[in-house]
């Protein structure tokens, strides 16, 4: 009976390839982008989780309550972590690490060449940082590699990198020396397995913290300032709220009282560290909110169920040339259950062959996908959790897409059935394949008026007024503060670059580097001060940006101590001061004190998505570790004339370069994400919605081929006939287009609330979206009814 | 006796008015008989012979197969008496276009839960029986109408039911394959099988026993 049902399934499958082809191709890319959504959300909701401790591991993370505001910091003072670690009994273990932060390193290869290399993930661990979190060794003593200061431990990649060795000869960089910045040498004493890409611990060579406490022994030693230490506690039990109370009493014993007040210490889950996003992301790492994750599920959701709603519809649409089959079964003795055991036999077949043909897709798909998002690593993996995803999808799909058209079909009452007489009576069926197109096109239209609205703020992004020039800007370090003049005066005969300057970084904060300080009056008491942004420019640093005056002048020189300052608007509206009232003010920040020379207009010193913050210029030499250069005309080879001259100046390091636009760019990596998500899901949705459309015009038109011929036997144009079988349609999208308007305005908004710069959700925005859909649609309607229109009536007539 | 109608009725309501389909027909068919039901379009016969197959009900009347009361049974036993005990043969043949000549002969048997070897053995006397042993593999579309219809009788006959409906069986055939189809009714009679067939043609009735002849839905 089986191998009837499979045999019969097989032979009407081939005989009717193409609507077989559309129920696959239709299903399969919407289980294919389903399984891709959620293993990328598995992927980043498991962020750090293998980690045998997981459960018990948190990082302390401080609040820093100032007059005007909290600042949320995921980095705590150095020296907090051996405090806990002495002071606490309940604290299962302590670990603290400093960085990522990018060093160079170099060492003398069995040819006795010398190597140099750069590493923008190097940490700088204490020895309990590889036990917290399971580091598994592959040379080296697990126990005693980071002991002495002097000593390196380094990942696989590292290790295959510039060492070109294979595992088994791993043995041999055991006590190799490499040289740290060109004066430290440090001792191999392991190499551990890279940590699975799915974690917030960014590394590939560890230095002992104790290293960095002997370099460092003011900052080591600070317990006011945040640097770049982050402490992680392994608990005995997960009680975090005793503890974090008995810290919040315990802290004074080392703060001082302005600071304890300030300051204080919570206890956050590593494996929510990836998914909230108040805290911010560590260097080389990023965040993905959990909110995003969560509407990430929904679209999944929402393509697996128009993908479904669609191979619904298109089988029932099939089952009208399937009822004849059902009569003849049902007279020779079929039961009901025979049949739908039989047509879900049949369907659970093509279902099951989309779901192996999707999983095909997605494979390919990921191997893509990593390519082009370096940053992470998604696997199809042999794992439970995506079996039971794969598994889970086909069980919804059998469960919603073949068992109600298995249950339709059977239903067929013989006689009419054989008379394919049950038109007239399946108003009802009809109605529910209605509102099923309502609903695919419902879907179809909020995804793309979304992906407009959403490129549109992105174009915002790219093209929004910043305040300052960013295009053909040249960013390089400039890792020797004396060999400055030399190096400009060589950047400036050159005729491709236009104008030079050295700052702490550009008018925007990218690469998420910004320098933080408080400022206030001098008469104020510190504890009054406010947060604002310090940037350190040279005398030419206005004028290269383009950076407008409102008031005072610019620097006149560099200076060892600086002594003038040149602020924003927006500071002045902590004193309600205008522009020239402000001229002659002295202001105190951390560093120290100076008048207000100059005020600027307002530029936009952190992304569109964040607020204008409160910013000084400093005219310091100190800190002017960035160079920036404006390329004339666009010549980028220009860029290369760069690299040639500071390799010269700059003998013992590494060239690196930015285009500042770039950088820029890089602050709407997650919006670009998201649109390129939305233009991607788009076309799925449109795709599957166009296949919905056209199954249904197929089953229309085969119910109504002989109403055709006699309209077209009495004298109806092939107009008229292409425009009554459109019209409807027509109508079910603009319908769905009336659904779609108030929620994809309200969800949109909700979105763009999310920046402080934004674009406002217009009328056009909202219809163009829903004239692409209709268009298209159209264009899907009519491959079938002008077929149907232009058919020789007698054709259809005769068959009668 | 095989069937008995008594009083069988069957109407439609339209725009507040009953049209009979069928009224007040009284029929008695014993083992062994070949009907013939006759009369022009619309008269009924068609509803006559699904009602007496069980596919269509009726409205009012009494109907007996087998000493059972088929107007007091449910749906359920109703499909499995007529399952059992009759074979359908249609104008239009009705095979499944998907499915070889073995493959439709096979179906009717594999609802009834025969076994392999036995289904086999069935299939071939009937191919044997009807000289189409060499059509076997072939699928409807491959063969004329008159060998598509010998396939739709043997399919009819392969159950072993006590009563052959046939449904205009030469509608669609030309004069001499409708004869051979004829003949092959006139046997299986012969053999003893219950025939009822309905017919436009004269020359169909001579074949069979007995004629009614319908008009409007009534006997006359």
């Amino acid at each position: 009976m089986i191998k009837n049902y499979i045999k019969m399934a097989w032979r009407n499958l081939l005989k009717n390839r193409i609507t077989t082809l559309l129920n696959i191709t239709g299903l399969s890319i919407g289980i294919s982008a389903c399984i891709i959504i959620l293993i990328f959300i598995k992927y980043e909701s498991s962020f750090d989780s293998h980690h045998s401790k997981a459960e018990y591991i948190y990082r302390v993370v401080q609040h820093n309550k100032l007059p005007d505001q909290t600042l949320y910091w995921n980095t705590t003072a150095y020296p907090l972590a051996e405090a806990l670690r002495s002071d606490f009994s309940e604290i299962d273990m302590v670990t603290q690490a400093v960085g990522p932060v990018g060093r160079e390193f170099s060492f003398v290869n069995q040819e006795k060449q010398q190597i140099r290399f750069e590493e923008k993930d190097v940490l700088f661990a204490d020895p309990f940082y590889t036990k917290v979190f399971d580091a598994q060794w592959i040379v080296g003593d697990k126990n005693t590699a980071l002991e002495d200061a002097n000593s390196v431990v380094l990942t696989k990649s590292i290790v295959e990198k510039y060492f070109g060795l294979d595992s088994k000869n791993y043995q041999q960089v055991l006590g190799e020396t490499i040289v740290l910045q060109g004066k430290d040498p440090l001792k191999i004493t392991g190499v551990i397995k890279d940590f699975p890409a799915n974690s917030n611990q960014r590394f590939s060579i560890l230095i002992p913290y104790e290293f960095f406490k002997i370099k460092n022994q003011y900052f080591a030693t600070n317990w006011s300032g945040n640097y770049q230490g982050t402490t992680f506690v392994v608990l005995k039990d997960k009680n975090t709220s005793s503890l974090e109370s008995k810290i919040s009493s315990w802290k004074k014993k080392y703060l001082k009282p302005e600071d304890d007040e300030r300051i204080s210490y919570f206890l956050q889950p590593l494996i929510e560290i990836h998914n909230e996003t108040l805290y911010g992301s560590s260097p080389e790492g990023y965040i993905l909110s959990s909110n995003i994750l969560f509407n990430a599920g929904i679209v999944a959701l929402f393509i697996l169920i128009i993908a479904i709603v669609n191979f619904v519809n298109l089988l029932t649409a099939q089952s009208v040339s399937r009822s004849k089959e059902v009569g003849i079964r049902k007279v020779l003795g079929s039961k009901r259950l025979d049949l739908i055991l039989q047509f879900l036999l049949e369907n659970s077949l093509v279902i099951c062959c989309t779901l192996c043909l999707s999983v095909a897709i997605v494979s390919i798909l990921l191997d893509i996908l990593n390519g082009k998002l370096s940053i992470i690593n998604l696997q199809l993996a042999l794992e439970w959790s995506h079996i039971v995803i794969i598994v889970g999808i086909g069980l919804i799909s059998i469960v919603l897409g073949a068992i109600y058209p298995a249950l339709v079909i059977s239903s067929y009452k013989p006689i009419r059935a054989l008379k394919n007489k049950f038109g007239s009576r399946k108003k009802n069926v009809f109605n529910i394949r209605r509102s099923l197109i309502v609903f695919q096109f419902v879907v179809v239209q909020l995804f793309v008026i979304a992906t407009i609205i959403v490129g549109i703020q992105m174009n915002y992004f790219k093209n929004g007024n910043l305040g300052f020039t960013a295009d053909t800007v040249l960013i390089v370090p400039t890792p020797e503060f004396n060999k400055i003049d030399v190096f400009k005066n060589s950047l400036l005969e050159e005729n491709g670059i236009s104008k030079v300057s050295f700052g702490s970084g550009p008018p925007m904060a990218v690469e998420g580097l910004q320098l933080g300080t408080s400022f206030r009056l001098p008469v104020q008491a510190k504890k009054e001060a406010r947060n604002a942004e310090m940037k350190i420019g040279d005398t030419n640093y206005l004028d290269f940006y383009d950076l407008e005056l409102l008031a005072g002048r610019n620097f006149t020189t560099n200076k060892e101590v600086f002594d003038e300052f040149i602020v924003n608007e927006k500071l002045l509206e902590s004193y309600s001061w205008t522009p020239e009232e402000a001229i002659g003010k002295r202001i105190q920040i951390n560093e120290g004190q100076a008048t207000i020379v100059g005020v600027v207009k307002d530029y936009h010193n952190n992304s569109f998505q964040h607020e204008i913050t409160p910013c000084i210029i400093l005219n310091w030499t100190y800190f002017q570790n960035q160079a920036f250069i404006k390329i004339a005309n666009h010549n980028y080879l220009a860029a290369g004339t760069v690299r040639t001259i500071w390799e010269d100046v700059f003998t013992n390091s590494i060239y690196k370069r930015n285009f500042l636009d770039d950088s820029i760019a890089k602050e709407y990596a997650i919006e670009h994400l998201v649109y390129n998500g939305f233009i991607i899901f788009s076309i799925i949705a449109i795709s599957i919605g166009c296949l919905g459309l056209f199954g249904l015009m197929s089953f229309v038109i085969s119910r109504r081929t002989k109403e055709t011929g006699i309209r077209k036997v009495l004298g109806a144009t092939a107009i008229q006939i292409f425009s009554s079988f459109s019209k409807e349609f027509i109508g079910l999208v603009i319908f769905a287009f009336c659904v779609a308007v108030p929620i994809v305005y309200y969800f949109m908004n909700l979105w763009l609330e999310e920046f402080t710069y934004r674009i406002n959700i217009s009328i056009w925005m909202l219809a163009s979206g829903g004239l692409i859909t209709l268009i298209i649609s159209i264009i899907t309607c009519s491959f079938q009814s002008i077929k149907a229109a232009l058919t020789n009536p007698v054709n259809v007539l005769r068959e009668q | 006796m095989l069937l008995q109608l008594n009083n069988i009725s069957k109407w439609i309501q339209s725009g507040g008015q009953k049209v009979f389909l069928l009224k007040d027909i009284d029929l008695w068919v014993h083992e062994g008989d070949f009907i013939s039901i006759m009369g022009p379009s619309g008269s009924g016969k068609t509803t006559l012979l699904n009602v007496i197959g069980m596919l269509d009900d009726f409205n009012q009347g009494e109907y007996t197969f087998l000493d059972q009361s088929v107007h007091t049974l449910k749906e359920k036993h109703r499909s499995n008496l007529y399952k059992q005990y009759i074979g359908f043969v249609f104008q239009s043949y009705h095979l499944i276009d998907e499915l070889t000549v073995k493959e439709n002969l096979e179906m009717p048997l594999l609802y009834k839960k025969h076994g392999g070897s036995e289904r086999k053995a069935l299939v071939a006397d009937m191919l044997d029986r009807f000289n189409i042993v060499g059509k076997k593999d072939l699928f409807p579309s491959q063969l004329s109408g008159g060998q598509q219809q010998l396939v739709g009788i043997a399919r009819a006959l392969i159950a072993n039911p006590k009563l052959i409906l046939a449904d205009e069986p030469t509608g669609n055939l030309n004069s001499k394959q409708g004869e051979e189809i004829m003949e092959i009714f006139k046997e299986l009679n012969n053999e003893g099988v219950t025939i009822i067939q309905v017919t436009h043609s004269e020359k169909n009735t001579s074949y069979g026993s007995r004629i009614i002849n319908l008009l409007d839905g009534e006997v006359v």
